[in-house]
């Protein structure tokens, strides 16, 4: 078997062994590209409402159940909040119940996980850190077997001699590009 | 063929199971926590710059979380309408939106931070956008000092 031949199933098995994880990085990848302007780990809905005719006193479990009823928030109540005196926070597995208690003015901010996601973000983003810090390591390592093997899968007029070489030549001056413009 | 979809179902179950499975039970984030003693919200509060550098633990109800990255969390202090922030570096530790409403101790050390008034108009833009609140820049007249917790390590009750 010539070293070709060997190249390109070096290649082949390789870009089918990395498919699931390559695609997982680059849905992940393109996900958290924009954290500025989405959440890409979790949905957040919030629910503006009022509450007429809020009962006074002091905001204790009274107080609090009445403002659950009235709003008819469900869950068992995991603990309470004032950040100050005319605020109370409730909070509820999977949401977070904000009250003005001047105006009856309510929040609910409901979070819920995004499928598939936020578990890809896990991996992405190394949260998991221990033996997939090494599985990532050895994953970004065929991900360079990958691309020093595409090189030489052609050749000819395709390869490296021709189009293969312009286009490789490309690649490697657009982050030059960038990088003379940002850095 | 019927290898391959049976490999591809059995990773988008085990990647779903995650979405659906209980978030928390007595979850440890970093390092493991050392100190025996609590140090009280209210006592940092009272002194801030005598605790500035000194590694303390501290307990309370988890009121708030950083929902973009998870970088920090507000625990309630032990007395009413305050809290303190407990910050973590970016990626090193994760605190879960779920964790919100749960005690939790955290331990690290306190830092001082001095702002400018710039540096603070920057730091509340920066967090209201974080909390993707609108952010009312005549609320900064000058310089502030922040105290917060910079944690190693921390755990969250269920």
């Amino acid at each position: 078997m010539n070293w070709r031949r060997l190249n390109t199933i070096i290649h082949r098995d390789l870009g089918y062994l990395c498919f699931g994880l390559t695609m997982i990085y680059a849905i992940s990848g393109i996900a958290v590209n924009h954290i500025h302007s989405w959440n890409p780990n979790y949905l957040i809905n919030q629910e503006r409402g009022t509450i007429d005719n809020l009962p006074g006193g002091p905001a204790d479990a009274a107080l609090t159940t009445e403002i659950l009823k009235r709003i008819e928030a469900t869950g068992e109540v995991k603990n309470t909040f004032q950040p100050d005196p005319n605020t109370l926070q409730i909070f509820l597995e999977g949401n977070t119940v904000t009250v003005n208690l001047n105006t009856g003015e309510t929040l609910q901010e409901k979070v819920t996980n995004r499928p598939l996601l936020r578990q890809m973000n896990y991996l992405h983003l190394n949260h998991p850190k221990k033996l997939w810090t090494w599985f990532a390591d050895l994953y970004a390592l065929c991900l360079g077997v990958l691309a020093c093997s595409g090189l030489f899968i052609l050749k000819g007029k395709n390869g490296m001699k021709g189009r293969g070489g312009w286009l490789t030549g490309a690649g490697l001056l657009i982050p030059l590009f960038f990088l003379w413009l940002y850095f | 063929m019927k290898k391959l979809w049976f490999i591809g179902f059995s990773l988008a179950f085990t990647l779903l199971a995650g979405t659906v499975m209980p978030a928390l039970a007595d979850l440890q984030l970093g390092q493991p926590l050392t100190l025996t003693e609590i140090t009280k919200v209210s006592d940092i509060e009272k002194n801030p710059t005598a605790y500035v550098g000194k590694k303390i633990q501290i307990s309370g109800t988890v009121v708030e979380v950083c929902s973009s990255r998870g970088c920090w969390m507000n625990l309630a202090s032990d007395t009413p309408f305050e809290k303190f922030q407990v910050k973590v570096t970016d990626g090193v530790i994760i605190f879960p939106m779920s964790a919100r409403g749960h005690a939790a101790r955290a331990e690290g050390v306190v830092e001082e931070l001095k702002l400018s008034q710039k540096e603070a108009l920057d730091y509340y833009q920066h967090k209201a956008a974080e909390k993707r609140e609108s952010f009312d820049p005549q609320t900064v007249t000058g310089p502030e000092t922040i105290y917060r917790l910079r944690a190693m390590g921390a755990v969250i009750k269920d």
